[in-house]
């Protein structure tokens, strides 16, 4: 299956780890990504659509249309990419006015923007059927022995009417590829609580919101060997400010954040030293040390 | 707070309500029964000087100096929790976001904002992506085994900007500077 690969801007500048994870994940199951030359940012859906949307729409609907040519739906490994693209092309959708209104700026540099391919986020693609069973073909090293909290972030599941991607108050995709992988997933109070990336204003919001939450991972009975996120600003965001948050307050926090991709490249066989799973400020070091014995 | 909103009938902007409602995604502005769901399950609704139904009340009423030069139109963690449950359907979080642009428009951008538009608008990332910056990237994506990375043009994003005339407002507010 080929698809336009999306790459955005904070995985491949900022945390390529990530990328490289994507990428042996699709190549063992026969996933093809085509790279999408001349793609912009989203662009991101915090700053560019708060001045001006018609300026997000151009990009976002730009970069759209490079796909298209392609003949291809577009993959996003981001959950900030994935919200900009499906919110523009569900909104053009719904307003061929605006559309019209938007090409005309895009044809004066040669774009058009039809509106006839989907845009995807990975997790969508990893949790249809065939490849889960895929996945379960692929298996090389089971998950059996680990937990993991999942979080979805905010992008992914809502709003639903947009996102139309899976419950907004109860997901259950992340969770049903974790399992495929052997892995156990647990059910927790802040499970859907937003990770504070995009609250620019005010750090301390963000700093809140991930101690609560891994306050309450910390205070569980069960021990959990990841938190699970797919995005990168879910990842930097809790990797980031559990560090700071532990310095602040003496509290242990020693639970590590992964990128999906990365725990599925080590169930699906990739080799731990190339996954550079220690390029992080909490070091998972006791998950590899379980993985590896 | 009360008090700032004691205002008289003539002093309120009538058309606001459709000033907002009339753009792309608005439109449900006007369906607010002000229930009060959209605040209570607000991710930071502990923060903001006016909260997501005071918000859209305000916006109705006419009170638009309030509400552009409120701090809540800009402390938002973009969840989208408030248009999901919605009873109504109001899109608050797509409001929020068009208020924010009116009131850039006024010239009001803290620099959270702004600073990223202008790393977009010279780089086509987010991120800075030219000369040394640059460099390191490609070289530490190599060493990794990843392709290259080929960006836009510059002049296409430039363009956009310019058509779309946001170019104007970094020129008008001089957030550039
Ligand atoms: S949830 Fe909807 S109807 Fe209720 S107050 Fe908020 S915007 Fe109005
Ligand atoms: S999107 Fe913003 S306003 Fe709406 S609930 Fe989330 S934080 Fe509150």
């Amino acid at each position: 299956m080929d698809f336009a690969f999306f790459l955005g801007c904070t995985i491949p500048l900022k945390q390529p780890n990530l990328e490289k994870a994507f990428r042996d994940v699709c190549s063992i199951l026969g996933i093809n990504l085509k790279e999408m030359a001349g793609a912009s940012c989203c662009p991101e859906p915090v700053s560019l659509q708060s001045l001006n949307i018609d300026t997000w729409l151009t990009l976002g609907a730009r970069n759209l249309a490079i796909a298209e040519k392609m003949g291809m739906d577009v993959m996003t490994i981001c959950s900030g990419c994935y919200e900009t693209l499906k919110t523009v092309s569900v909104l053009l959708g719904e307003d061929p006015g605006h559309k019209a209104k938007i090409n005309d700026i895009l044809k004066k540099i040669k774009y058009e923007y039809r509106g006839d391919i989907n845009v995807l986020h990975m997790v969508e693609l990893f949790s249809q059927p065939q490849w889960l069973d895929k996945i379960k073909q692929s298996l090389v090293k089971p998950l059996d022995d680990f937990t993991f909290a999942v979080h979805y972030g905010c992008h992914l599941i809502r709003p639903s009417k947009i996102m139309r991607f899976d419950h907004p108050e109860k997901p259950e995709r992340i969770d049903t590829i974790l399992k495929t992988l052997g892995a156990r997933t647990i059910n927790f109070a802040t499970k859907l609580e937003c990770c504070g990336y995009c609250a620019r204003l005010q750090d301390e919001i963000g700093e809140k919101l991930v101690e609560d939450k891994m306050t309450e991972l910390c205070e569980l009975e069960e021990d959990v060997d990841a938190l699970i996120a797919v995005c990168p600003a879910c990842v930097s965001q809790y990797d980031r400010k559990e560090k700071l948050i532990a310095r602040r307050t003496g509290k242990e926090m020693n639970i590590p954040v992964l990128y999906l991709p990365e725990i599925m490249a080590v169930a699906l066989g990739v080799a731990l030293e190339d996954l550079n799973l220690t390029q992080r400020s909490v070091k998972p070091d006791k998950l590899i040390e379980k993985l590896t014995t | 707070m009360s008090q700032r909103l004691r205002k008289q009938a003539v002093e309120l902007d009538k058309n606001f309500r459709y000033e907002i409602s009339q753009k792309i995604g608005a439109k449900s502005l006007l369906k607010c029964i002000q229930c009060g769901v959209c605040s209570s399950g607000c991710t930071v609704t502990e923060y903001v000087d006016l909260q997501p139904h005071r918000i859209v009340a305000s916006c109705l009423l006419g009170l638009k100096e309030e509400v552009l030069s409120s701090q809540a139109i800009w402390t938002c963690s973009l969840c989208h929790r408030c248009t999901e449950r919605c009873p109504k359907n109001v899109d608050y979080s797509f409001i929020l976001a068009l208020l924010r642009s009116m009131a850039a428009q006024e010239g009001r951008i803290p620099k959270e904002y702004s600073s990223s538009v202008i790393t977009i608008l010279e780089n086509g990332f987010v991120i800075p992506y030219s000369e040394g910056m640059k460099k390191n990237i490609d070289k530490r994506r190599a060493r990794l085994g990843l392709p290259e990375i080929s960006g836009p043009n510059q002049n296409e994003i430039e363009f956009i900007y310019e058509e779309t005339g946001l170019k104007e407002l970094i020129k008008k507010t001089e957030v550039g500077k």
